[in-house]
């Protein structure tokens, strides 16, 4: 050590984020959290100063899905701690591993109702996979490695470290081996091996039904050569988007409530659905009763609450996937099956010969993710755009498509863009957004001009909340309510005041000059793309229908 | 609009006697829909294992309840007496 001082509290924080090999984290100061600012000034780890809590949670969201790393975020106490919360929940929903430290009031001042005291403890309890509240100098180091233990034991998630300020600034001189926590922690597996191996011999029309737990277990690699080699048709959720190969031939995309419609109405007339890093979210299954009615059920997963939890499995497999897939590998003989799915899917084929001289939102989408680069990472907000891009682009890895799939988070796709950025900053990274969602976030276009981050954000324009007014317009008999928003900025001037390029196009004919100036700018680019405000996504399945009664377009 | 009749549980939990595991234990059990009935708890002082007796009940199946307790990082172990 060659500090003079003596180690703090805070010092300790940052010794042990660089153990574990964290190089940045993203956070914003404050009164109870200045100890641990005081010692970011010596450490080795790089800051970056959002301009939002909320945006340093979600930059750490998308930093950790971007690059399969723990995400770090730090805020101060009371409004700081709980402006935190919502990339938390996001983070624990979509089950990210994120470590976030708050800084906490005095340990006597607690409970006094001090200045921006709040219980964030309490808060966390049901938005962090576990949290802790330091309470006396010496847990420190040992409740800091803990937390990225947990974090990425298992079904990963986010966790809350609440470190007072006297706790940050107490002296401390112990060091503990990080190694002797770090072990994989994960239970028995329960593997029905046998009786899955029967299922999948008897099968006659079998579906291959993937998730985000996929690209979390590492498990890339093993699901595609599961997939070839025994042939079986494949559907993604939207988390698990990338882990297929989409050149495969029975792949069908997305399944759902936004899915294709070959997906839907192949997985609803399976017979047996091998469920791997899936959990039957109600937004895949539509009606779960009527939902692959007649089909038997492998269940893969890492955690056992989601084995029976909306499906009873008949052959339920909990631990490593990347383990446990390769062993029901075996031939099938079902090239009925497969050619009944492969017509289905060409029957079913996106169309993008939309009339007019109007931007169709799908069709520019698709052209971005045919021009961009290999490895590009891309964020969504939530919403139409976040369907289309769903939809009409294809991903080679999990890693590169970030949505906030299960909390549904409007504001996540900037701030997860900047982390992604930040954590692969030699890949391109756009962002994909909607009119609504990006002004949620809006503050953290500061955070890309100070760092002269270079994300691309392709903003999809149809001065609306889209997804919510197409609701309206289907099942709420056109009574449009707060879904204006035709009064919004001038986006391009808005991003030009933080210094960002931006392009405006409201033709067809300007998409691919537009598209290409925007990949080939070297920093930060806007280019805002207007659409119409009437155009839906679709097929849609209508709430409380199974997924072979889908609307589609008129 | 509940369907299936409402059951009722004891469960009897092991879990180290840590920060605020008491509150995680009732923040679950309500959040996954079932009602709080009673409960009792104590510790050993020797061991810091504290032992929950909880009386629950819900339309839902307890299997569900017991894997989200047991998912919780300080519990030790879950054991369900029915006492329908």
């Amino acid at each position: 050590m060659t500090d003079s001082k003596p180690l703090t509290g805070g010092g300790l924080l940052f010794k042990v984020l660089e153990q574990h090999g964290v190089n940045h984290v993203f956070g914003y100061p404050g009164g109870a959290i200045m100890p641990i600012y005081d010692a970011l000034v010596n450490s080795n780890v790089q800051h970056f100063l959002c301009r939002h809590e909320q945006g340093a949670s979600f930059s750490a969201v998308g930093y950790a899905r971007a690059s399969g790393k723990v995400g770090v975020c730090m805020a101060t106490s009371g409004p700081g701690a709980t402006n935190l919360i919502t990339g938390l929940a996001d983070a624990l929903a979509d089950s990210i591993p994120v470590v976030a430290i708050t800084g906490q009031v005095p340990t006597a001042a607690m409970g006094s109702d001090a200045f921006q005291e709040t219980d964030i403890f309490g808060l966390s309890l049901a938005c962090t996979k576990h949290s802790f509240q330091v309470s006396h100098i010496d847990e420190l180091e040992e409740v800091l490695h803990k937390a990225f233990e947990i974090a990425l034991e298992g079904r990963q998630g986010p966790v809350l470290v609440d470190i007072p300020k006297d706790i940050q600034m107490a002296s401390v001189e112990q060091t503990f081996d990080a190694s002797a926590h770090l072990k994989n922690k994960v239970k028995l597996p329960l593997a029905d091996i046998t009786k899955a191996l029967d299922l999948l011999a008897d099968a006659k029309q079998p579906i291959l039904y993937v998730g985000g737990g996929v690209g979390m277990a590492n498990a890339v690699e093993e699901v595609r050569v599961f997939a070839k080699e025994t042939g079986i048709p494949s559907v993604s959720t939207l988390k698990g988007l990338g882990a297929l190969d989409t050149n495969d031939k029975n792949y069908l995309g997305m399944l759902g409530m936004h899915g294709t419609k070959a997906a839907n109405l192949a997985v609803h007339d399976c017979d047996l659905l091998i469920a791997v890093g899936a959990r039957f979210d109600d937004r895949v299954t539509g009606k779960l009763d009527q939902f692959a009615p007649g089909a038997k059920v492998i269940h893969f997963d890492i955690d056992t609450v989601e084995i029976n939890k909306r499906r009873v499995a008949d052959a339920p497999i909990l631990g490593d996937l990347k383990e446990n897939l390769p062993l029901l590998t075996m031939s099938l003989n079902i090239e009925n099956w497969q050619k009944t799915v492969q017509q289905l899917k060409a029957d079913c084929a996106w169309r993008y010969d939309h009339p007019g001289e109007r931007i169709y939102a799908p069709a520019v989408l698709k052209e971005v993710s045919e021009i961009m680069p290999k490895n590009t990472c891309v964020t969504t907000d939530v919403g139409q755009h976040q369907m289309w891009a769903a939809q009409h682009m294809t991903f080679d890895d999990p890693s590169n498509f970030l949505t906030s799939g299960s909390m549904g988070t409007m504001g996540f796709g900037l701030p997860a863009a900047i982390g992604a950025q930040i954590s692969r900053p030699h890949h391109t990274v756009i962002v994909v957004s909607g009119d609504g969602s990006i002004m949620m976030n809006i503050q953290e276009l500061a955070t890309i001009k100070r760092y002269q981050i270079p994300v691309k954000i392709l903003l999809i324009d149809n001065a609306k909340l889209g997804m919510v007014r197409q609701w309206q317009d289907l099942f709420f008999d056109g009574r449009l309510s707060e879904t204006d928003l035709s009064d919004n900025p001038d986006f391009c001037m808005l991003a030009q005041a933080f210094d960002i390029k931006t392009r405006q196009i409201t033709q067809k004919s300007e998409v691919t000059a537009a598209i290409n100036e925007m990949l080939d700018h070297d920093g930060a680019f806007l280019l805002q793309v207007k659409i119409d405000a009437k155009d839906n996504v679709w097929p849609l399945v209508p709430p409380n229908s199974a997924n072979n009664e889908m609307m589609e377009s008129e | 609009m509940n369907t299936s009749p409402l059951n009722n549980y004891t469960l009897i939990i092991m879990t180290d006697d840590k920060q605020v595991v008491l509150e995680r234990i009732l923040q679950v059990t309500r959040y996954r829909g079932f009602l709080i009935n009673g409960m009792t708890a104590k510790v050993n002082t020797g061991t810091n294992i504290a032992t929950i007796e909880l009386f629950v009940s819900s339309e839902r199946p307890i299997s569900l309840l017991i894997d989200q307790i047991n998912k919780l990082v300080d519990i030790k172990s879950v054991d369900v007496e029915n006492k329908a």
